[in-house]
């Protein structure tokens, strides 16, 4: 799912109201049943939703990659042969087992960033909390990060709830919920919300930039499909508008 | 030269087991008025390059070059240059410190030593070229802006100093959409009208590809390529093999021209877009 809002929407309180970072001033938040007011079992809370924060640089805690990846299942008291093959296994698959005896500053924003996924990823959530977890990283590291994320959520059935800026990355998800001045706006397939450019513009979001060119040349009286959404789907329409005709 | 590098090299913590070449054997050069981008997988050394160019960093091997000059490490001469080349940190609000916004753009015009009338001259008038409202703003605390007013108050504390070149290391970052666009509306306002040299570094080519003159591209601490855009982004296939991509509208235009539409690939806009697939179209019409 996709959580979408301008800048001081109330995605990251929404975010840290759901991993009991903070406990709502009225109604409750449930976690798998629990409410998250109740402190005998946030640490349940918390390990069923790992949070991945905007700025790696406020998550990362040790001194060497590895242990930084190790950090939450050493206070789970696992045996040091678990926790070793767990963090390699998590390095391989976020592509860090070559930095894992680096110094976590050295590193740079992307590679950072990957490090506290992997932190997350290695304590096995049940639902991952991501706050622009794309923000800082390049083409290619955004693409790894939502390919990981995607096939964790499909593979291992992990709900992902992903804040993001990006509207081709909203795009990509199941669901889209749009937050506005602390209110809910929208929820709903991703299909349906993002393609309501008249809806998005209102609210100072924009569609993807297939959806938007798609609105313009609708304009000049191409008769594009409604639904387009991605690149590919503008590209095919518009060739085979030049066949038809 | 206006400014750029010669041969420049940099090592971080050099002789030790942690040594690690940041940059190797940089050149280039920026003109005068060039709205320029720097752009490299992430760890290929952008924000040290950066950090180059105000003096920040300095060389391993290789030179600085500042209108013709090369960057020493003269301290005095550091102040003045820091003065003439304003560099805007990755997420610059995180690095507030002040009680109000007036401080926190006071603090470099105070640094240099100022008097307080002149001092209110130049935090009303940066304040003003970010167009924030200095009358609305300057007693607040800079914590309870927006995040995209708190990224301006950052900007305005640079331009205090009326800088000629403005550095800013992904300036865009965390922003949404509509602060994005009002950030690169800024900017290329300070490069066609106040004739600031703009040189950003950025993930980010949704905007940045249509205003940029010349491009930089880095590859594991070494220069990939160098150019005009036009140039830089027709490369396509190498782009590609270095992890990054080029704006999703040029990427629409590539998949019609391989589709075989006859429509240029050097389109950066969705309204250039707009007018090249109209342009074929009334060409299949007659």
């Amino acid at each position: 799912m996709a959580l979408v809002g301008p800048n001081g929407s109330g995605k990251t309180t929404f975010l840290k109201l759901l991993n009991a970072l903070l406990i709502p001033t009225h109604g409750q938040v449930l976690v798998k049943g629990i409410s998250t007011a109740v402190e005998s079992t946030l640490p349940e809370v918390r390990r069923v939703c790992g949070m991945i924060f905007q700025n790696p640089d406020n998550q990362l805690v040790a001194t060497t990659v590895e242990e930084d990846i190790a950090f939450g299942l050493e206070n789970l008291a696992l045996p040091p042969e678990e926790i070793r093959n767990r963090v390699f296994k998590t390095a391989a698959l976020l592509g860090l087992e070559k930095l894992l005896s680096q110094p976590p500053h050295l590193l740079s924003g992307g590679e950072k960033q990957r490090v506290a996924i992997a932190g997350v990823l290695v304590m096995e959530p049940e639902c991952i909390l991501m706050d622009e977890p794309t923000a800082m990283l390049d083409p290619a590291g955004r693409r790894d990060v939502l390919n990981t994320v995607r096939e964790l959520n499909r593979n291992r059935n992990i709900a992902v709830i992903h804040v993001t800026h990006f509207p081709e990355e909203a795009a990509g998800t199941d669901r889209v919920v749009i937050l506005n001045e602390g209110k809910l706006a929208a929820d709903g397939a991703s299909a349906e919300v993002m393609t309501d450019l008249q809806f998005l513009h209102g609210l100072g979001l924009q569609g993807t930039t297939a959806v938007e060119l798609a609105a313009l040349l609708r304009q000049d009286s191409f008769p594009l499909p409604p639904q387009i959404l991605y690149n590919r789907e503008l590209v095919d329409s518009l060739c085979s508008l030049g066949q038809n005709s | 030269m206006f400014i750029g590098t010669e041969q420049l090299t940099h090592t971080y913590m050099p002789g030790t087991p942690f040594a690690t070449k940041a940059l190797h054997d940089i050149s280039f050069n920026f003109k005068q008025g060039d709205f320029a981008l720097i752009i490299g997988p992430s760890g290929s050394g952008k924000s040290t390059l950066i950090q180059h160019l105000n003096g920040l960093l300095k060389p391993t091997s290789g030179q600085v070059v500042f209108e013709g000059k090369n960057i020493g490490s003269d301290k005095q001469e550091l102040l003045r240059l820091r003065k003439r080349i304003g560099l805007v940190f990755q997420m610059p609000e995180e690095q507030f410190f002040s009680e109000t916004v007036f401080d926190e753009v006071a603090f470099a015009p105070r640094n240099q030593g100022f008097d307080e009338n002149e001092v209110e001259n130049k935090v009303i008038e940066a304040l003003e070229k970010t167009g924030l409202d200095p009358n609305e703003l300057r007693m607040r605390h800079p914590f309870q802006l927006s995040a995209g007013q708190k990224r301006l108050v950052a900007i305005a504390a640079v331009l205090s100093l009326n800088p000629e070149v403005l550095i800013l290391d992904e300036p865009t970052v965390a922003l949404d959409t509509a602060y994005r666009k009002n950030l690169f509306d800024l900017l290329t306002g300070l490069n066609h009208k106040e004739k600031l040299t703009i040189i950003i570094s950025t993930h980010h080519l949704d905007e940045a590809a249509a205003l940029a003159d010349r491009v930089l591209v880095l590859k594991q601490g070494e220069l990939a390529m160098f150019g005009p855009a036009v140039e830089v982004f027709g490369r396509r296939e190498e782009l590609y093999s270095l992890g990054l991509a080029l704006p999703p509208v040029t990427e629409i235009m590539h998949g019609l021209a391989e589709k075989g539409m006859p429509v240029s690939t050097s389109v950066y806009t969705l309204q250039e877009a707009r007018r090249e697939i109209n342009k074929v179209k009334r060409r299949d019409r007659s």
